[in-house]
């Protein structure tokens, strides 16, 4: 009873929040602000419509996907392996973290003008800096997700005559799990952020490249629109992630 | 001695009148935990409510710290209902509660302090109970550095230095091992006995209930009801191995029902 | 007592094997730019340096590494401020009163997945081309991420401490004063701390998308002139302030949580 009550306040809040929106945008027109009706118009019609930036949503959407999905890739592909090595061969770890905190402070983003003089402002520069921003956080969370192993867990191991790599294997990893899944949903944020600004700053399709051409024209209804776009993917996206860790946990954190 | 105590007994501090609750389960079926329980408490008797495993022990005591709502009936402390929760009631919990982000002295001080007593006052009475719980020295600790036994020392001192007309203690041994179990026994004795006040104190455990009980209410397992009562009038402090102590320990363990 | 030896021994090591990484890195980068077809593009490690420290007093763009360090760091800081205050106070409020929950909640929902960064263009045409629209930028990276930690702080609040503080006699505001707000401090650290590393992303991606000034502005010019050791500068500077920004929010939360496992 209580919960829908609260539930009937939150869509009065939002429906408040449009009728003002709307009130405040259709007293000046030809401002900086467009009607949410404008805006959701602007959105469907940009479905279809190739102006004015020479693409529809659908086809920028593809070209974001495709460059953020294959950098975000690489870098679970890399930096996960890598963090569990680091965690789990104190060796390896001598060599390998010195250098992976000399780049681990300069946030991904960082990396945009370097890797365009470098390669461009095609699909490579910018999947190394998704590469970049997402394999930071997979190394840290699967690091600390393999630390997590009790000392306990891996005696039993030992007692039961587990070698090495079955220890790694049976015990600690499945001890990572939960970790290394947050790890890659921190990750999904990082590089979703990332690939933004590097279409912002050089690109010539793309959501990013479409609010920026739209800010050369002032058209802030399909900014808005893009804008939407982006949270909604980037929602789905997390969503999917989440369905993802149920399968691989089971339902739960263990 | 104890006819002296007789004489001053007045009218009961905590009164229950035909106190039921009932709770939703998931599945949306009515669950009795408590069944119509009458109770008084005399002013400084030491109750001990006794019954088996999960039998709605610890609910009474959050019906009467005003924490969870009767479904029906009354309870009074000192003539007044309980609606909510109060400083006039004192609670010493198993999972003892404390707060973390405080030392000893503040967890102590909490209670006056939130009243208003100022600083000097209020941290010479929470020093006073420190001292009584013998936790002199560990003033500036905080929760983390403290055993589970020193711990519950603060746990209780908190309780008594905010000067509750009644202290509720539900089951405040049971996270301790044995042997602190005893010595914590022994300890919530002395403490009792040099300041009185009226304590319903729930346990599982026959030997701490007999240990410190003036009279032991025994419920029945779910819904708890009243089963038996018994006056202890044993000699303080009591020994676990004297005959009259073993012959009520034997009696009351057959009656508890611990099949269900 | 031989696990503090073997403590010393391998600290040692490890210091020794950092050394070796670095320099073989280091050694690597040199040779491959020395002479060599990509050194024609890419300078080598010492070219770097060089620039680096010749950046200390030399301007570039208008101002010194420092000059440009303190804009980038002046915006953060005003974004972020402002982060925090309204961050935490959204985040407390949330979790502890349902009725706030049920009015900001979808607001909050709704902004949340949407990258900061994908706010610039949009706030480039609201606030024009000045500071306000990187303090904008910042104050959301830093805002979102310290609301969401705050508000799951209070929620997971053991409200057996509740009930402890009413029983000792609090009313509603001394329980949110003495219990929710400490109660809630090693989560709003941790939002604060994750806050200080987005917002400064954040300032490097709103100045190189547009500013006159600051380390973001230094790289994206780098870029425009095909410099790369101005980038590198750049870069460099940018990792060494993030650094200390983290060292230095991490010595904070040690010091004001020494009662948390986590502080500690």
């Amino acid at each position: 009873m209580k919960e829908k009550k609260y539930t009937l306040i939150s869509i009065a809040a939002v429906a408040i929040f449009l009728i003002i929106w709307q009130i405040c945008a259709a007293m000046n027109p030809g401002g900086m602000l467009p009607t949410p009706v404008a805006v959701v118009k602007a959105f469907f019609l940009k479905f279809t419509d190739k102006n004015p930036d020479g693409a529809t949503m659908l086809v920028h959407l593809g070209a974001s996907l495709k460059v953020a999905l294959s950098g975000y890739l690489i870098g679970l592909l890399i930096g996960i392996p890598l963090g569990i090595c680091m965690a789990w061969y104190k060796k390896f770890d001598w060599f390998a973290r010195p250098l992976f905190d000399l780049i681990r402070p300069v946030p991904g983003i960082a990396w945009i003008p370097l890797m365009i003089i470098l390669f461009g402002i095609g699909l490579l520069s910018k999947s190394m800096v998704i590469f970049i921003s997402s394999f930071t956080a997979c190394v840290i969370n699967s690091y600390s997700g393999i630390k997590q192993t009790e000392s306990v867990h891996l005696w039993v191991g030992q007692i039961y005559g587990a070698s090495n790599t079955t220890q790694l294997f049976k015990i600690a990893i499945p001890t990572a799990l939960p970790m290394i899944m947050t790890g890659m949903k921190a990750a999904l944020g990082t590089s979703w952020g990332a690939l933004i600004a590097a279409e912002l700053l050089a690109s010539t399709k793309g959501l990013g490249f479409m609010i920026q051409q739209s800010r050369g024209l002032m058209r802030v209804d399909i900014i808005i629109a893009g804008m939407a776009m982006i949270g909604i993917v980037g929602a789905l996206l997390g969503v999917l992630l989440n369905l993802l860790e149920k399968l691989v946990l089971r339902g739960g954190r263990w | 001695m104890s006819v002296e105590r007789e004489r001053k007994i007045e009218a009961p501090v905590i009164e229950c009148k035909a106190v039921h609750k009932k709770f939703l389960n998931l599945a949306g079926e009515e669950h009795v935990v408590i069944g119509d329980i009458d109770l008084q408490v005399k002013k400084n008797e030491f109750l001990v409510l006794f019954g088996p495993g999960q039998c709605g022990k610890t609910t009474m005591i959050n019906l009467i710290s005003g924490l969870l709502p009767a479904t029906s009936g009354e309870i009074t402390v000192n003539g007044k209902p309980v609606t909510g929760p109060g400083a006039d009631r004192g609670v010493v919990y198993q999972t003892i509660n404390l707060f973390p982000w405080l030392t000893t002295m503040g967890n102590v001080e909490y209670g006056p302090k939130i009243r208003g007593v100022g600083k000097e006052e209020r941290q010479k009475k929470a020093q006073y109970y420190i001292d009584l719980v013998g936790l002199q020295g560990f003033e500036k600790a905080y929760p983390v550095k403290l055993s589970g036994g020193m711990k519950q020392r603060v746990g209780i001192a908190r309780a008594y230095c905010n000067e509750p007309d009644v202290l509720l203690m539900d089951e405040p041994f049971g996270a301790l091992d044995a042997q602190t179990r005893y010595m914590m026994q022994e300890e919530i004795e002395k403490i009792w006995q040099k300041e009185k006040r009226t304590v319903i104190f729930v346990t599982n455990n026959i030997e701490e209930a007999l240990y410190l009980a003036d009279r032991i209410v025994v419920l029945s397992n779910c819904p708890a009801t009243i089963k038996a009562e018994y006056k202890i009038d044993l000699p303080r402090p009591r020994s676990y191995v004297d005959p009259e102590f073993l012959r009520l320990r034997k009696e009351i363990t057959s009656i508890v029902d611990i099949t269900k | 007592m031989t696990k503090k030896l073997f403590k010393d021994r391998d600290d040692f090591w490890r210091l020794i094997c950092g050394i070796i990484a670095i320099l073989g890195f280091l050694l690597i980068w040199h040779f491959g730019t020395n002479g060599t077809r990509l050194g024609e593009i890419m300078p080598g490690p010492i070219v770097i340096l060089k620039s680096f420290f010749e950046a200390f007093t030399q301007k570039t763009a208008g101002y010194t590494i420092f000059g440009h360090t303190f804009w980038s760091l002046s915006r953060v800081l005003v974004g972020y401020s402002v982060a925090c205050v309204l961050g935490i106070s959204l985040g407390l409020l949330m979790g502890r009163y349902r009725l706030a929950e049920a009015i900001f909640r979808p607001f909050y929902e709704m902004i949340r997945p949407i990258p900061p960064i994908a706010w610039i263009s949009l706030a480039i045409l609201w606030f024009g081309l000045g500071e306000t629209m990187a303090y904008f930028i910042i104050f959301l990276s830093a805002f979102n991420n310290i609301t969401i930690n705050v508000f799951m702080g209070t929620k997971s609040i053991n409200q057996e401490l509740v009930g402890c503080a009413k029983m000792l006699g609090a009313n509603e505001a001394q329980v949110f004063r003495t219990v929710v707000i400490p109660a809630t401090i090693p989560y709003i650290f941790a939002g604060m701390q994750i806050g200080i590393s987005s917002s400064w992303a954040a300032v490097v991606a709103a100045e190189m998308v547009r500013s006159s000034k600051g380390l973001g502005f230094l790289i994206v010019s780098g870029m425009d002139i095909n410099n790369i050791s101005q980038i590198f500068v750049g870069i460099l500077a940018i990792g060494i302030v993030g650094f200390l920004l983290a060292t230095i929010m991490r010595g904070v939360e040690g010091k004001l949580c020494q009662w948390n496992v986590r502080g500690k």
